[in-house]
């Protein structure tokens, strides 16, 4: 693949979104150390320095200084570490004495690739069904309600009076779940409606797009469908005047 | 926004779920980082723990300076391509939980019990992964009025 780079787009990219915090860690990190133990990575590789998490992100202020003079094999190994070396889970930021939130440098690279193109495959595919369905796994609309019927009609069985509501206008809760659950782990939807059913719970379900609340887009740094995801959740949340949207575990 | 571990904390706190029986193996809880270190729930994730458990063993780092499970991030639904680079990152996890002797692990994450449940084969710590819903719905007390009877069939 020899597909040109152009540096303008790199930098147009950078520039309105590294503002003065991302200015202030990339100057003030002294690359004490102090993260290296922090990180899984770093411990479950044999303390390899290139896991230490402030190197992982010297890709920023190096693509920031060549002014978004780099090629694609530069690229792909900033690809290799934001994915392969990070879950942005934020520890090394608690250890940090400045407190430098290395997971949303990591997450603007991911951003930048996406940006060029690169993007795993896995969250390229959930992308595409976001856009398509609302949720990560195409669930259609009927699918959906049907499956949780069918969780209803099960546990009727189980505890005499217990129903599952979906679209319950002034409910207190709107009650999201994963995509996977209806596709495989409807157990898990069983599981909830019957605590929610002993507790008590005043909550529905929304019968269109909004109940998933995964949001795998934000992961690659695809803010634009990050942002209808939730949008949708809101607006379910709105038209069903909950007071609170609840999310699984 | 609130999460379902918030929602059942307060559930059995407030009386509202009542426990019959707690779990007697012994059971620790994986802090996600979204959950826990991102999401402020800290102290509620892991007392949900105790409200259910006889034997509850904390890991070596708890709440919020918990260890991510190396699943996160999105590096489950990446996929394949990932599958080496999350079983390596997670030893740090495996060790954590083989470490507390524990035989039930609460997991209140999509993402980590996945990555638990691989992590308990690729290292052997003969473990089960939870969510908390399981745990409550076999450990809760069930209304009379709400028992199904069964001379109706």
């Amino acid at each position: 693949m020899s597909e040109e780079i152009k540096p303008n787009e790199i930098v147009d990219f950078l520039k309105p979104r590294v503002g003065a915090r991302f200015k202030m860690w990339l100057g003030i990190c002294a690359h004490c150390g102090l993260c290296a133990n922090t990180c899984h990575y770093y411990t479950a590789n044999e303390k390899d320095p290139k896991m230490i998490p402030s190197y992982k992100i010297r890709f920023l202020k190096e693509i920031l200084k060549k002014k978004g003079n780099v090629d694609k094999d530069y690229l792909q190994k900033v690809y290799e570490t934001v994915y392969y070396e990070c879950n942005m889970c934020r520890r090394c930021t608690l250890y940090c004495p400045f407190g430098i939130d290395i997971a949303l440098m990591i997450s603007l690279l991911r951003a930048l690739l996406f940006s060029q193109g690169m993007a795993p495959e896995g969250l390229v595919k959930a992308i595409e069904n976001y856009k398509e369905s609302g949720n990560q796994m195409a669930v259609s609309d009927e699918d959906w309600v049907e499956t949780v019927k069918w969780c209803e009609e099960e546990m009727a069985e189980e505890l005499v009076g217990l129903e599952i509501p979906i679209d319950k206008k002034g409910a207190k809760i709107l009650y999201t779940v994963n995509a996977r659950e209806p596709m495989f782990y409807p157990q898990d939807m069983m599981e909830v409606a019957k605590i929610f059913y002993v507790a008590g719970e005043d909550y529905t379900y929304c019968s269109k797009p909004g109940w998933d609340d995964t949001n795998l887009s934000m992961f690659c740094g695809d803010l634009k469908t990050s942002k209808m995801i939730v949008e949708n959740t809101f607006k379910r949340a709105k038209e069903l005047e909950v007071q609170q949207v609840a999310i699984t575990e | 926004m609130i999460h379902s571990v918030e929602l059942f904390h307060d559930y059995i706190r407030d009386g509202r779920i009542k426990i019959k029986e707690k779990i007697k193996e012994p059971t620790t809880v994986q802090d996600p980082c979204n959950v826990v270190r991102s999401g402020g729930l800290a102290e509620k994730n892991q007392r949900l723990a105790q409200y259910l458990s006889e034997d509850f063993r904390p890991m070596k780092y708890q709440g919020n300076y918990n260890y991510c499970c190396a699943g996160g991030g999105g590096a489950m639904p990446i996929g394949g391509e990932m599958k080496k680079h999350r079983l390596k990152g997670g030893k740090v996890k495996a060790e954590q939980i083989r470490e507390t002797g524990a035989k039930i692990v609460f997991v209140p994450c999509h993402n980590c019990i996945d990555q638990i449940r691989d992590l308990s084969k690729e290292y052997d710590l003969g473990i089960k992964a939870i969510h908390f819903k399981e745990a409550i719905t076999e450990c809760m007390e069930i209304p009379e009025e709400m028992i199904p009877k069964d001379d109706e069939s």
